[in-house]
């Protein structure tokens, strides 16, 4: 969290610098889907399927979660601002589920350059990725 | 975190090859607590039948007879499991749990084994065996790394935990709110060494739990018929003195032609019980399952987290009729509360927890034995056995996947007086214990 403020500041006097430069310097948070997934998303749809407590978009597609490496920055932003928890939290919520076959946490897929690419390839996925990455072949259901 | 590697060779193997990308995953999980601990207290005067040491035992786990003394033991807090379960594609996966428990020996044992079916998002059935989800914290009392204490108060635990069966379960949401719900019908049977062979035919039970961002709330009911058999030597110890009352004050099972009367030979009473057990297999092996007694369970509770803050807190009530104890229901209540504040990694919590259980018609072998009292109207007493426990223990979580603990309960024995007059006050009692538990 504190990372991503620090992150934020640089950010925004990187922008009062060159403002052409702020966009690609902002490092943000966006939650991306499928291009061909027509979902609109609420904070809270988002959050509801990454703590698997649906297993489905709005239109009643499929949603399968992917989750970055631990300890990745981007990571750490997204449990803390859309699940409202933090690492260790987390950790024991799906511990809870795990053990008791009630759920199992994301996958795991490594950085957001390897979250954009499997999302880009598979309408069932939703990962975030580092606001920076995002290009056409994936679309942003949401930003932070 | 080798899983991960194959998951994400799985995972791009399947993306590849257009699959499900579900299909074909199997995951390996697991979970390890190694606890250590000691008692404090030697225990009182009174505390004479605590144990046949003379010294007082704490129950650290009540299924696998983790039990904790004067000198420092690694397990009865100790234990481990491995958790394996595949996703068979089209809602279907199979889980199996094998875990080992310190009071066991860490003799592997299949906690879990279950199929589970999606039908669709909403409903999903399980079938095999599982966990019976008795109270808030006993899905996953073995993982300890899911929780801040060493256990969760004991004062509220069974000696049975799993069942075999089927179980429904529903989830769903309204507003900020999701809930679950499941009901689930099955049976159990365990070997306990403090008991015997301990069974819990046709359960019946309902759970409901709903949660939003900040409170839980959950609902539990259980109802079925228990039953012992093959008495334990621990077992016929404990509850000799109920049975010989039972046989000869309440009169409840004749003697034969022939027997003394032990209404005029207080003194021959205990071999006149000794006995009965050498020749009555009814009580030196329990009263079999075609005898099987009713039993109810119900529990309710709340967690709430208010920033770095928690609090819990958790009712629950089991009422059996008791197979020993003729008259009526015995009903033993559990309850306890606990708050906790999160300061970085470290989580200092505090507990205040209490167990209390109502003994009508409570044989007192002190005053029967005494000549000048009735044995008929002295000889039996009423009153409330009860425990408070204080427990203030310290959670570091010093890596992402691991946790030590710290923590010291004392317990004072709260009975009344006429029961600690012929019990003891065997419940006051001291504990240290100190773990880690780890996940992966």
């Amino acid at each position: 969290m504190k990372k991503s403020s620090i992150k934020k500041l640089l950010a925004a006097s990187l922008a009062g610098v060159s403002l052409l430069a702020s966009a690609a310097a902002f490092s943000g948070v966006a939650v991306v889907v499928h291009p061909s997934n027509t979902n609109a998303m609420s904070q809270s749809d988002i959050t509801r399927i990454f703590l698997g407590k649906k297993k489905s978009y709005p239109d009643g597609a499929e949603a399968i979660p992917i989750d970055q490496a631990e300890g990745s920055a981007t990571r750490s932003a997204f449990v803390s601002t859309i699940l409202k928890k933090n690492g260790q939290q987390i950790k024991a919520y799906w511990a809870q589920l795990l053990f008791t076959g009630k759920g199992t946490p994301p996958k795991e897929v490594g950085s957001s350059g390897d979250v954009k690419k499997l999302v880009s390839e598979n309408p069932a996925l939703i990962g975030y990725i580092d606001s920076g990455e995002v290009d056409g072949s994936v679309k942003v259901v949401h930003e932070f | 975190m080798k899983r991960k590697l194959l998951i994400q060779g799985i995972l791009a193997a399947s993306v590849l090859a257009g699959a499900q990308i579900q299909a074909a995953d199997i995951r390996i999980n697991g979970f390890a607590s190694i606890g250590g601990g000691k008692t404090f207290s030697e225990g009182t005067d009174n505390s004479s039948n605590a144990s046949s040491e003379g010294e007082v035992e704490y129950s650290a786990d009540l299924p696998s007879q983790g039990n904790y003394n004067s000198n420092f033991d690694f397990k009865a807090d100790s234990i481990y499991g491995v958790q394996f379960s595949s996703d068979l594609g089209d809602g279907l996966s199979a889980t199996g749990q094998i875990t080992g428990a310190g009071g066991e020996d860490f003799q592997a044992t299949i906690a879990w084994a279950y199929i589970s079916y999606d039908i669709n998002d909403s409903w999903s059935v399980q079938a095999g065996r599982q966990r019976i989800p008795l109270f808030f914290y006993s899905d996953f009392l073995d993982v300890g790394y899911a929780y801040h204490w060493m256990r969760p108060p004991s004062d509220i635990n069974l000696p049975v935990d799993s069942f075999d069966g089927i179980k429904l379960n529903w989830q769903g949401s309204l507003g900020d709110w999701d809930a679950r719900s499941s009901v689930y019908y099955g049976t159990n049977e365990t070997d306990s060494e403090a008991i015997g062979e301990l069974g819990f035919d046709n359960m019946i039970g309902a759970v409901f739990y709903a949660s939003n961002d900040w409170l839980q709330l959950r609902a539990s009911h259980l109802v079925g018929d228990i039953w012992i058999d093959n008495l334990s030597a621990n077992s016929l110890d404990a509850t000799q003195d109920q049975i010989a009352y039972q046989y000869v004050i309440e009169g409840g099972l004749p003697f034969a032609d022939g027997d003394a009367n032990p209404l005029n030979d207080a003194t021959g009473l205990a071999g006149i019980i000794m006995d009965k057990f050498s020749r009555d297999p009814d009580f030196r092996e329990g009263q079999g399952e075609e005898n099987a007694n009713g039993a109810v369970f119900s529990s309710i509770a709340a967690h709430a987290t208010f920033g770095n803050a928690f609090v819990v807190a958790e009712y629950t009530i089991y009422e059996f009729d008791d197979p020993v104890i003729s008259e009526g229901w015995t009903e033993v209540e559990g309850y306890y509360m606990s708050a906790g504040y999160r300061i970085g990694s470290l989580t200092p919590h505090i507990t205040y927890s209490v167990n209390e259980r109502e003994l009508d018609n409570y044989f007192n072998p002190v005053t029967y034995a005494n000549a000048s009292l009735d044995p008929l109207t002295d000889a039996a007493i009423d009153g409330t056995e009860k425990t408070e426990s204080i427990t203030v223990g310290l959670r570091w979580d010093f890596h992402p996947a691991a946790a030590i603990k710290f923590e010291y309960q004392t317990s004072a024995d709260k009975s009344d007086q006429e029961i600690i007059d012929v019990k003891g006050d065997a419940r006051e009692v001291d504990t240290f214990s100190a773990g880690i538990d780890i996940i992966f």
